[in-house]
């Protein structure tokens, strides 16, 4: 019982920490998307609207796993080979 | 194969002229008639960058809006030129024209009693595509704007090209001459063989692409969640349910936010 109060605060000060994250992505990502309808017209501003969502995920990925304190350089290629992807998909569709 | 893939399309230079006047009304602005100089020129400009193959208001040999404006005699005081191109309708055509700030400008300016127009099919970059091309001006004297009478002759004239452009379009499987239809007409421009409507819709493809691609994605990441759970391995890895949130909202965005259309 001593013993899980100290761990309990560290649980809930984390899960804070991710839920204010995760907020982050959420709210930078609904902006995204109306920016995307504003712009749905526009085809250059949509393709440079995928660059800055994917190089956003990426640095939220990064940043985030940093903070974790368990970055490493695996995790990093993952987010760029995702954020590649969406950039990749959008790239693709707008060029059609 | 050119044709192939291309944007189908449902637009009418009676809807055009409709959307972009009511446009002009709202903002209590003077209605424009329908020249059937105008619409020709339009009619020009299309079927010239179909032939050269560009996608601009000046051409790549450095002919102007006002070059085919001229060449249908219409002297004017003031004249501008809106395009746009693989719109699925008229109403969206006209909706991101007033999206954009110079294009707004053209199509609520009081400086213009008479418009123009041509929607145009062909192929470009290897896709079916339709042209809109919008022209605007205000002649030399006040005589010779278009009576009402002269606007309803293009409009039946128009109604008449679209009704012998979808007849063709029925019974025509390969083209090899250019499409003559009137001025200010809906026509088909088709200097090289393609069908006169594309096999597949661009639109329909998009979606597709991406609904496949974030279906094979998403459906392995969800399929890493379940098993790592299921069998309590410990991961070092990025977060997975982050990538899928990310990816339904890339995909979501394809199919519910994204249009075809550009306008220029």
């Amino acid at each position: 019982m001593v013993c899980s109060y100290p761990g309990d605060s560290l649980m809930k000060e984390k899960t804070d920490t991710h839920l204010l994250e995760y907020s982050v992505l959420l709210i930078f990502m609904v902006l995204l998307v109306l920016l995307f309808y504003y712009f749905r017209y526009d085809h250059v501003v949509l393709i440079f609207l995928s660059g800055i969502a994917s190089i956003s995920y990426i640095l939220w990925g990064i940043i985030h796993h940093a903070l974790e304190g368990r970055l490493t350089k695996f995790v990093a290629m993952e987010y760029i080979a995702f954020g590649l992807l969406v950039f990749l998909l959008f790239f693709t569709v707008l060029n059609f | 194969m050119p044709g192939v893939l291309g944007y189908a399309s449902n637009i009418s230079v009676k809807d055009l002229l409709e959307y972009t006047n009511a446009k002009r009304r709202d903002s209590g602005l003077s209605e424009l008639r329908l020249n059937a100089a105008l619409s020709a020129a339009a009619k020009l400009k299309a079927e010239d960058m179909f032939k050269n193959q560009y996608w601009a208001h000046v051409s790549p040999s450095g002919k102007e809006p006002w070059d085919f404006i001229l060449s249908q005699n219409y002297d004017y005081i003031y004249a501008g030129e809106n395009l746009a191109k693989n719109f699925n309708n008229s109403k969206d055509v006209v909706e991101a024209w007033m999206k954009s700030q110079s294009h707004r400008e053209n199509l609520l300016s009081p400086n213009y009693d008479e418009i123009g127009f041509a929607v145009v099919n062909g192929v470009m970059d290897g896709y079916e595509t339709t042209l809109v091309v919008q022209m605007f001006g205000r002649p030399r004297t006040a005589s010779q704007v278009a009576s009402v009478y002269e606007e309803q002759a293009v409009l039946e004239k128009e109604a008449k090209a679209t009704a012998a452009v979808s007849e063709r379009e029925s019974s025509v499987t390969t083209a090899g001459v250019a499409g003559g239809a009137p001025s200010g007409e809906m026509s088909v421009y088709t200097p090289v063989e393609a069908p006169a409507k594309p096999t597949i819709d661009v639109t329909t493809a998009a979606k597709t692409v991406s609904a496949v691609f974030g279906g094979f994605v998403g459906t392995l990441l969800a399929l890493d969640v379940w098993y790592s759970r299921k069998k309590q391995i410990r991961k070092f890895n990025g977060h997975t349910l982050a990538h899928l949130g990310v990816l339904v909202l890339v995909v979501a965005s394809i199919w519910f936010v994204l249009t075809p259309g550009i306008v220029l």
